[in-house]
């Protein structure tokens, strides 16, 4: 995946990489993005597996090594993961910009 | 306390089937165990749990369930019964984390999974009328004697319970391809 292709990230993927910046594992990530945005974002369960899996793939985050496949897995975020948040956050930036021009 | 009720709920009934567990726990039945028809329900705070029927994209003992399982125990969802693919899931209500049933691209990959696996069980179905009708046609070019007579008694029977059973399920199919047309359309707007 090439990071300056056109990606639209979802609010639960944009969190949860922003979460990942340190390592955590699966409930504290639903604590962390919880507390960043002020309790509004209520993460469930299935969404946060589904995140999770697609960006293990695309290689956006990776999970440390545990000691066994049963134990409980940590994440943290890797550097094409990085690039994308940046990437994101470019385009946040572009819309909170224009809307506020607009609207305000 | 326990009690068990014996109930059956056809597959394409799994939300019905939902909606009573969760009234039964509103009225302070926890269902702690299921088997085939059998619920097992134990006494406890009204409204403590909050249970979900799920169905998962493959066998309970693949690799990628028992992943999606661990997960859900780690965020505080138990699993208290399966049957097939099918899993009864609770968490408490007070700190729930299923997804809302509004969020459209949950319910677009429910659907999905749901329509996969109805699919597969309907050419399931057309296979065996199929293997019937043939096994008719075959059987007619047998002189009459008991044992034909009843293979032909049988396949008949048994095509005609089939094609029966997928008849009864199409309003089913019908309502699973609106719900995704919907749940597609609201992705057009919404996450």
């Amino acid at each position: 995946m090439n990071p300056q292709d056109n990606i639209v990230l979802t609010e639960a993927v944009f969190y949860t990489l922003l979460a990942l910046y340190s390592p955590l594992h699966g409930y504290g990530i639903m604590q962390e993005t919880g507390k960043m945005s002020g309790g509004r974002l209520r993460l469930s369960a299935g969404t946060l597996y589904g995140a999770i899996s697609s960006m293990l793939e695309k290689g956006w985050i990776r999970a440390l090594p545990g000691e066994e496949e049963s134990r409980r897995k940590e994440y943290v975020i890797t550097d094409l993961g990085k690039c994308i948040a940046r990437t994101e956050l470019t385009r946040l930036r572009e819309l909170v910009e224009n809307g506020t021009k607009i609207i305000e | 306390m326990t009690k068990t009720v014996r109930k059956l709920f056809f597959l394409w009934e799994y939300e019905k089937e939902e909606e009573w567990i969760n009234q039964m726990a509103r009225e302070g039945w926890m269902l702690i165990r299921t088997g085939f028809r059998k619920y097992v329900f134990e006494k406890g705070t009204p409204g403590k749990y909050t249970y979900r029927v799920e169905l998962l994209d493959k066998g309970m003992n693949s690799k990628e369930s028992n992943s999606y399982l661990i997960f859900l125990k780690e965020t505080g969802i138990e699993l208290v019964g399966e049957c097939n693919n099918w899993v009864y899931l609770r968490c408490k209500t007070a700190e729930c984390r299923f997804d809302p049933g509004d969020r459209p691209l949950y319910n677009l990959t429910h659907l999905l999974k749901l329509q996969e696996f109805f699919n597969t069980l309907r050419n399931l179905f057309v296979t065996c009328i199929a293997a019937c009708i043939v096994g008719i046609l075959i059987l007619e070019h047998f002189t009459p004697n008991p044992v034909v007579d009843f293979s032909k008694g049988f396949c008949t029977g048994f095509s005609m319970t089939m094609a029966f059973a997928i008849l009864l399920a199409t309003p089913f199919f019908r309502r699973i391809n609106n719900k995704v047309k919907v749940a597609i359309k609201e992705m057009y707007t919404r996450e």
